[in-house]
């Protein structure tokens, strides 16, 4: 940006506000729309934003920001004009915003950059490098859908872009911000360490047999445009996460929301993977992904060794996702699906009635009687009561993250999951899919998690 | 006299034999000719806390019995929308019996309250109403409000067939029908033979956003001779 601006060019957005800061500092009485208060939000409040990738997860991105006051989406891109672009653009202009729409990222920064104050990038992974450097060195703020990248060399880029540009980079990792996951975090573990010494954790993430994602024909990409960014065919554009070289498959879709859970809640990352998954379902020509893969992690934690356990297969969706911590005191079931949230008291442990009264647990549920006559069984252990926690949380999954993000740009918050985070996340992730191709353990030099 | 007693006797017996066949026919009941799409879930569903929700079956729902030769009189027919600009696909994508939930079959209507109408083009007796909204997902649909009318401007002998509108914000009263999860099955709705030429269809967004979206909607019934 030139330091020396002519008299009659208009200022830009930004520029504006950071002068009227300026001039607020200076004098002593400023008009009420630049302070805020009842019934005015300063200017700095309303964050122009734009969105980067308006494919199935940007849409998930943008109606969860409509549901926030003081944003406005000034600007939308997405190479799939004829519809996914066209279709954000419409409902955009139904809830009154009013952007202008873009093919190309670059042109969206060259001509916006100083009007925005973030980007929301919801593009294939395969992307994520490119479009997050560009954003953030036209000195936007950004929060980038995880992957942080397909590679380990795409996440190192976004991290060195990030500390020079000295913006904010949210790693879309959204149960860090979700209710249970942070009350879990902050009064269970941390605080008053309910479960003990965590030594397992049991993760997954089933699906059913889904078919390919198509397209309407119609409004197919030309092949010249497909080309131009990355894709030899609308099937690998509308199915991009089975392919090498664009997305990491289901371990890395899914399995990276899990796995940062268990970096997050030890408060560390693994020393060792190992891993054993396949292309044993879906036709490899169009998955090139393994299609379920099962890993074990081990993390070395002040208390002990801690084994962790990550499933995802693609076949059968039983059970669902969740993801299990146990302690030598109690057990911890999380999920973003709120209805699976509980933790269980082992017997031995000291009773737990005291943070019910505090209100971090509600009282315990009896388990159901066992259909079985071996009561006297040694083998097995009587199951726990469940305790609940006093949370009531039916937003839209990924709304407090983006509130947090937004929160953050305004001064008010810190990220709940920066690109340090998401980075590390990415490390321990990307490294799953080695161990299945390798076909042994592999272990995390402690240098792997900075760039 | 001898002669036209007999003849009276066949002719009133002929006549009474008669009505019963017709009458048999018009009590002749067989499953509506309803084709099932392809069930498929993507992606991860919300919470959803609900009021009013009813339980899933738990298995498929049994055949719908109507009148012999009841057919789909929705489909192709005149249809139009409270959204002239739907976010995505076109109005005419609700009644083209393309029930599967991919994208292109499906049409994206504005946030809030909207509508479509079917306009049946003869007056008839409906005896079943199936709508999809989108069952990529599972979501609720709220205020869904089902109307039959004898003209567009729902004026004249105007029925409600459905109503889940809990607290009346859609303006026709509190519904006492059910909110329900969408699935590849539909919603099917007992219309017990309301007779109209168009058919309307409301909503108001859903548990995943504010939109509101049709991917098919079969009305099954007979023409009034």
């Amino acid at each position: 940006m030139s330091e020396k601006k002519s008299a009659d060019k208009p200022i830009s957005r930004r520029e504006f506000i950071a002068r009227s800061a300026a001039a607020a500092a200076a004098i002593t009485i400023v008009p009420r729309h630049v302070l805020g208060g009842p019934g005015n939000t300063p200017p700095s409040d309303v964050l122009q934003i734009g969105l980067l990738g308006c494919g199935a997860q940007g849409q998930v991105l943008l109606n969860a920001s409509l549901k926030i006051p003081n944003i406005r989406f000034r600007a939308v891109c997405d190479i799939w004009k004829e519809y996914n672009l066209k279709r954000v653009y419409r409902l955009l202009k139904k809830y009154k915003h009013n952007p202008t729409d873009y093919v190309d990222y670059r042109d969206m920064i060259a001509q916006e950059k100083d009007e925005l104050d973030a980007v929301i990038i919801a593009t294939p992974d395969f992307w994520h490098a490119e479009h997050a450097e560009g954003a953030l060195e036209a000195g936007l703020n950004v929060y980038l859908e995880k992957e942080m990248s397909n590679t380990i060399e795409g996440a190192k880029r976004i991290m060195r872009a990030a500390k020079r540009s000295g913006k904010l980079v949210q790693i879309g990792h959204q149960r860090r911000s979700n209710p249970y996951y942070k009350h879990s975090y902050q009064n269970v573990i941390m605080e008053h360490k309910m479960l003990g010494r965590i030594t397992t954790i049991n993760g997954q993430w089933n699906r059913a047999v889904q078919p390919d994602l198509g397209w309407p024909k119609k409004y197919a990409i030309p092949a010249a445009r497909l080309r131009k960014y990355g894709f030899n065919s609308m099937q690998q554009h509308r199915n991009w996460r089975w392919y090498k070289g664009l997305g990491g498959g289901p371990v890395v879709d899914l399995g990276s929301h899990q796995i940062d859970i268990y970096n997050w809640f030890l408060n560390t990352k693994p020393s060792a993977v190992m891993a054993s998954g396949g292309n044993d379902y879906y036709d490899p020509a169009t998955h090139e992904w393994f299609d379920g893969v099962l890993a074990t992690f081990e993390y070395e934690t002040e208390q002990g060794t801690v084994r962790a356990f990550y499933q995802t297969i693609t076949t059968n969706s039983n059970q669902g996702y969740y993801e299990t911590f146990m302690g030598d005191q109690g057990a911890l079931v999380i999920s973003e699906s709120a209805g699976k949230a509980g933790i269980y008291r082992e017997q031995k442990a000291p009773l737990w009635d005291e943070y019910v009264e505090k209100g971090i647990l509600t009282a315990p549920v009896a388990p159901a009687q066992q259909n079985t006559t071996a009561v006297l069984d040694v083998r097995e252990t009587v199951p726990p009561p469940k305790y609940a926690f006093p949370i009531n949380f039916n937003d839209p999954y990924h709304k407090p993250h983006l509130e947090n993000f937004f929160d953050s740009i305004r001064g008010k918050a810190t990220l709940n999951c920066p690109v340090e985070d998401g980075y590390e996340t990415a490390v321990t992730v990307l490294k799953v899919n080695e161990a299945v191709a390798a076909g042994r353990k592999l272990t995390y030099d402690p240098d792997e998690f900075h760039a | 006299m001898t002669h036209i007693r007999p003849v009276r006797l066949l002719l009133t017996g002929l006549l009474i034999a008669l009505l019963s066949t017709t009458m048999m026919a018009q009590d002749e009941l067989a499953p509506i000719p309803l084709e099932l799409p392809e069930a498929l879930f993507i992606g991860t569903p919300g919470n959803m806390d609900v009021k009013n929700l009813e339980k899933p079956l738990g298995k498929p729902r049994p055949p719908f019995l109507a009148p012999a030769g009841t057919v789909n009189l929705a489909l192709g027919k005149s249809i139009s929308s409270s959204d002239e600009e739907p976010v995505i696909g076109e109005i005419d994508l609700i009644n083209d019996d393309d029930k599967e939930a991919s994208d292109g079959s499906y049409v994206e209507l504005g946030p809030f309250l909207q509508h479509v109408t079917i306009d049946l083009e003869t007056q008839a007796n409906i005896y079943a109403v199936v709508v999809w909204h989108y069952h990529k997902q599972a979501r609720v649909y709220f205020d869904v409000v089902v109307q039959v009318a004898d003209d567009p401007d729902f004026v004249k002998n105007v029925t409600t067939i459905f109503n889940n509108d809990i607290d009346n914000s859609a303006g026709f009263g509190v519904g006492v029908d059910k909110h329900y999860v969408e699935t590849s099955e539909g919603k099917l709705i007992d219309a017990k033979g309301v007779q109209g030429r168009y058919v309307r269809f409301y909503s108001a967004g859903n548990t995943s956003d504010d939109l509101n979206h049709y991917i098919e909607a079969a009305v099954y019934g007979k023409p009034v001779k």
